[in-house]
């Protein structure tokens, strides 16, 4: 019984209102910062390393508080503000089965306020890794927005866009978004850095870009850009998840191999240039998700 | 008094801009046109709040007695015979052919209504919510760009060039615009529209030729040329609409039967007065003219007559394969000019476009025809001219101190106008980001264009692009070092005012987005839909706004900026750093951002934003775009003949 998500959440609700909400907002972070710690090791593994403890993300991020706060100017601070609580909004929205479309518009915001600061100092690597990251943005945005009218067409009559509704479906929604799960995939590639599209951030310090949009974030700063981070990750594999919301662990599953997937793919790719991505993406995962999309209509769930 | 008010609205705008002509001094002039703007303002709040429920109808007969219909032949006439004049002056075959043709079609349509009484009587002017509120854009906004304009002409026209007209014929034709648009907006009669869609016509024509400088006087020119083939489209479309159906009246060819051919050539019309693909030229020749002739074409006025047209003829034709085709000319628009834009560094040239781009997205809602997507088009209406007004006057301010309209030289105004950059800041913010009305828009938009894949995808595709121009324009005029205060602006009050009215303007609209959405425009859509065969279902989703929380936005908003002020105890002077430029920092006393480069020389460190010309070259784009937008319009053409 505690394989679908509708129990868990009328249980929780029930104990008490809002509590699924602060669970997911604290647990959040923590699930991302581990999956984050699991990439690293595996990574390493890959390349022959032992690599770091799987805490290690966090131990950074305390590390990185004690650090002096060093800055530029105040108002890309702010920014690093604005990504954090967007990020942490976009948990709270999914937490209360809000509309995804929103979801997503709040989550696009989150990455703008990343790029804003970037964009707000007068660093040449921070601001082309900006320029970058719009890009990216260019190439991701038109398929995530594509899955979510996936979603809500795949909800019964009417159709909804609310993430409850979602949860309520009673049939897988890979069954009826079969091509948008690798469409969603290489969207997750760009998000995570990872090559072949790791352009405005790298991972790496040997890059030309040393590291991009977060590189003149410091300290407590970068702290906060980190979190940040991990609230993403946790969102990211959590969407991956609802394509089984009928059952948690099926979903879960789904997105632990698209984890896997992911860190494959980064270490066997080589990193590729901006306009070879928008070519790709637009190209590639953007037809698929077109395709999935008119398939839909064309079984008239329009 | 709803008629005397609504005659008011009318002339007002027109005496007070004869006042600021007639003016001996600067002073005095400045004095009639602030009146003139307040007065308008104020005539406007009392006709909203003094406007009876539902539609009421005034006829100029009643109130006159007698034939006022020679009086609507006669300025028709007068109006077309000065458009032959001036094409004359300017010497355009074209434009006089244009005349020509407007005065046959003038005649024409008198011959016919004489020779037959018409099918459907009406009046002369229809007073209704869709009405009031473009009133009240319109008379709003454009006196505070009015009062704006008294700042920003003592300067230009201590820098203008010998050949510019003087202040006081600007100030008249300005002001006076405001009076021909809220005439357009409550016309019913289609003479009377046309005689409004004329003379906001010259308005434009005389507003752009300002400067005098032959490039000024060619893009007025070519605004005259376009928009008098609008006018023609226009005048052929009341023509047809009154042998064809016997109705001279918009209500008419909502009422009539199916009204298709009527129908397409006012959306022919309306689409050279938005500047819609592939009319877009106008438009952008328009940005020679002073700042405030820009933002009061690209706001209140003009501009918003054709989304306007289109709004009110929509609702008649639900379920019409011709309103599908307007749509999708619209969605194509949007995305196009998106495109256009993201190839651009001249900051009106942005402007223009995204304008021509959020005007498509209007004329898209209102072809989706449903009461939601309708609502939307008016909400965009609304935020469209609040935050383009302020963006245009940003921008205006920002030329006249640095002396460049070049997005990348606008990497100073964060530190030296401080006032002006952050509402032109939360100008663009409100394009793009949460919780600001125009998301909210572009929210229901893609949830009004579900039904219709085909311009969902077009709405998809141009909302990445606008990201990509927003944002890049956004991190430029951001760009900041540390200072400890930021340099004191000084500028006119009438300057600053107008900046505060409408930066304020913006945010109100995103605190008030939903509850503006419930209490207006949701009854607004229900009430225009009421009687028309629709679905359920497009009704009940208008109560699905109402479930966006923007308050938990907002509330994250304001605990990001409570950190932020909480971390502000860290922020000292000697905790500054310089960029990274690889270690290679020139190490001065003042912050600098040099590096040493080749031979130890400090050289610039310095990046601009991706424009892309090699793929979104304006001229490349242009020429594509423009062939598939006739083709569009095309498709409409033959949509209506059945083909």
């Amino acid at each position: 019984m505690w394989s679908d998500w509708e129990t868990i959440s009328a249980f929780i609700s029930q104990a008490c209102p809002g509590l699924l909400t602060v669970i997911m907002v604290l647990a959040a972070p923590l699930v991302g910062a581990l999956l984050m710690g699991i990439d690293r090791k595996i990574t390493a593994r890959i390349q022959g390393r032992i690599g770091p403890p799987i805490l290690q993300p966090v131990y950074d991020v305390f590390k990185l508080f004690a650090k002096e706060p060093l800055f530029l100017n105040r108002l890309y601070i702010f920014y690093a503000w604005l990504y954090l609580a967007f990020m942490i909004l976009v948990v709270v929205l999914l937490a209360m089965g809000q509309d995804i479309l929103m979801v997503l518009f709040v989550h696009a915001f989150a990455t703008i306020a990343l790029i804003l600061g970037a964009m707000s100092v007068r660093s040449p690597y921070s601001r082309i890794g900006a320029s970058r990251k719009i890009m990216q943005m260019v190439a991701y945005e038109p398929i995530l927005i594509l899955f979510v009218v996936g979603i809500y067409l795949s909800t019964p009559h009417p159709h909804s866009f609310l993430a409850s509704a979602v949860m309520q479906l009673k049939q897988p929604l890979l069954f009826t978004l079969p091509l948008l799960l690798p469409a969603y995939f290489a969207a997750v590639v760009i998000k995570m850095e990872k090559s072949p599209f790791d352009v405005s951030s790298g991972h790496h310090a040997h890059q030309e870009l040393i590291r991009g949009v977060t590189i003149e974030y410091s300290g407590p700063f970068l702290a906060l850009i980190e979190i940040a981070h991990f609230y993403e990750v946790f969102i990211l594999f959590l969407i991956m998840a609802m394509f089984w919301s009928t059952n948690l662990w099926i979903g879960a599953g789904i997105a632990l191999a698209g984890f896997f997937a992911q860190i494959l793919v980064d270490n066997a790719s080589p990193r590729l240039t901006t306009f070879w991505m928008i070519r790709f993406m637009w190209a590639g995962p953007m037809l698929l998700a077109l395709c999935n999309i008119i398939w839909l209509y064309g079984m008239g769930r329009g | 008094m709803g008629e005397w008010l609504l005659i008011l609205l009318i002339l007002a705008p027109v005496a007070f801009g004869l006042l600021a002509w007639a003016a001996p001094g600067d002073r005095s002039r400045g004095w009639a046109v602030t009146v003139g703007a307040l007065a308008t303002i104020a005539l406007s709040l009392v006709f909203a709040v003094t406007a009876k429920t539902g539609e009421s109808w005034i006829s100029l007969a009643d109130l006159f007695g007698g034939r006022t219909e020679w009086l609507a032949f006669g300025l028709e006439l007068l109006i077309a015979i000065v458009v032959a004049v001036i094409a004359v002056r300017v010497r355009s075959r074209l434009i006089l052919a244009l005349a020509l043709v407007q005065i046959g079609l003038a005649v024409a349509e008198e011959w016919f209504s004489l020779r037959a009484a018409p099918a459907l009587p009406g009046a002369d002017f229809r007073i209704d919510t869709l009405a009031i509120v473009m009133v009240s854009i319109v008379s709003i906004i454009g006196s505070i760009i009015a009062i704006y304009a008294l700042g920003y002409m003592k300067h230009h026209q201590a820098h203008a060039p010998a050949t510019a007209q003087g202040s006081g014929r600007f100030f008249f034709v300005l002001v006076g615009f405001l009076g021909m648009m809220n005439g357009l907006v409550l016309a019913d009669n289609l003479r009377w529209l046309t005689i409004f869609w004329e003379a906001t016509t010259l308005c434009s024509f005389a507003l752009i030729g300002h400067d005098g400088t032959p490039e000024s006087r060619k893009n007025a020119r070519l605004a005259l040329l376009i928009n008098s083939f609008g006018g023609v489209a226009m005048m052929l479309g009341s023509l047809l609409a009154l042998s064809g159906s016997g109705v001279e009246h918009l209500s008419g060819i909502t009422a009539a039967n199916r009204a298709l051919i009527p129908l397409a050539f006012l959306a022919l019309a309306a689409f050279t007065k938005s500047a819609q693909l592939p009319f877009q030229s106008w438009l952008l020749g328009a940005m020679v003219a002073p700042t405030p002739v820009s933002a009061l074409l690209h706001s209140a006025t003009m501009v918003k007559a054709g989304v306007y047209l289109i709004l009110r003829l929509a609702p008649g034709f639900t379920g019409s394969r011709v309103m599908f085709a307007i749509a999708l000319a619209g969605a194509f628009s949007f995305a196009a000019a998106a495109a256009l834009a993201v190839g651009q560094s001249n900051a009106k040239k942005v402007l223009a476009y995204s304008t021509i781009s959020n005007l498509g997205l209007i004329i898209a809602c209102a072809g989706i025809n449903t009461p939601l997507a309708y609502a939307t088009a008016m909400m965009l209406l609304l935020f469209h001219a609040i935050v383009k007004a302020l963006l245009f006057l940003c921008v205006g301010t920002i030329e006249q101190k640095i002396g460049s309209r070049d997005i990348e030289d606008m990497g100073v105004v964060m530190f030296e106008l401080p006032v002006t950059t952050l509402m032109a800041l939360v100008g663009m913010a409100s394009m793009l980001t949460p919780p600001f009305g125009m998301l909210v828009c572009k929210w229901m938009a893609i949830e009004s264009a579900i039904a219709s894949p085909l311009i969902l995808l077009f709405l998809i595709l141009g909302s990445a692009l606008t990201l990509f121009f927003w944002a890049k324009w956004l991190g430029r005029i951001q760009t900041v070092s540390y200072h400890a205060t930021l340099t004191r602006e000084k500028l006119p009050l009438s300057i600053l005012s107008a900046e505060y009215i409408l930066g304020g303007g913006v945010v109100l609209t995103a605190i008030m987005g939903i509850p503006l959405f419930q209490i207006l425009f949701a009854p607004l859509a229900v009430q225009t839909y009421q009687g028309i065969v629709i679905s359920a279902e497009s009704l009940s989703i208008l109560d699905s706004v109402g479930g966006l929380d923007i308050c938990l936005i907002m509330l994250f908003i304001a605990l990001a900026a409570i950190a932020n002020m909480l971390t502000g105890r860290y922020f000292k002077p000697e905790r500054v750093r310089l960029p990274f430029l690889s270690g290679e920092n020139v190490v001065t006393d003042a912050r600098t951002f040099r590096f040493r480069g080749l031979k130890d020389e400090p050289d610039e460190a310095w990046t601009t934003a991706l424009y892309l010309d090699t793929v979104f070259t304006e001229t490349k784009i242009t020429q594509w775009t423009n062939w598939l937008a006739i083709l569009v319009l095309l498709t409409m053409f033959a949509l209506v003949v059945g083909i």
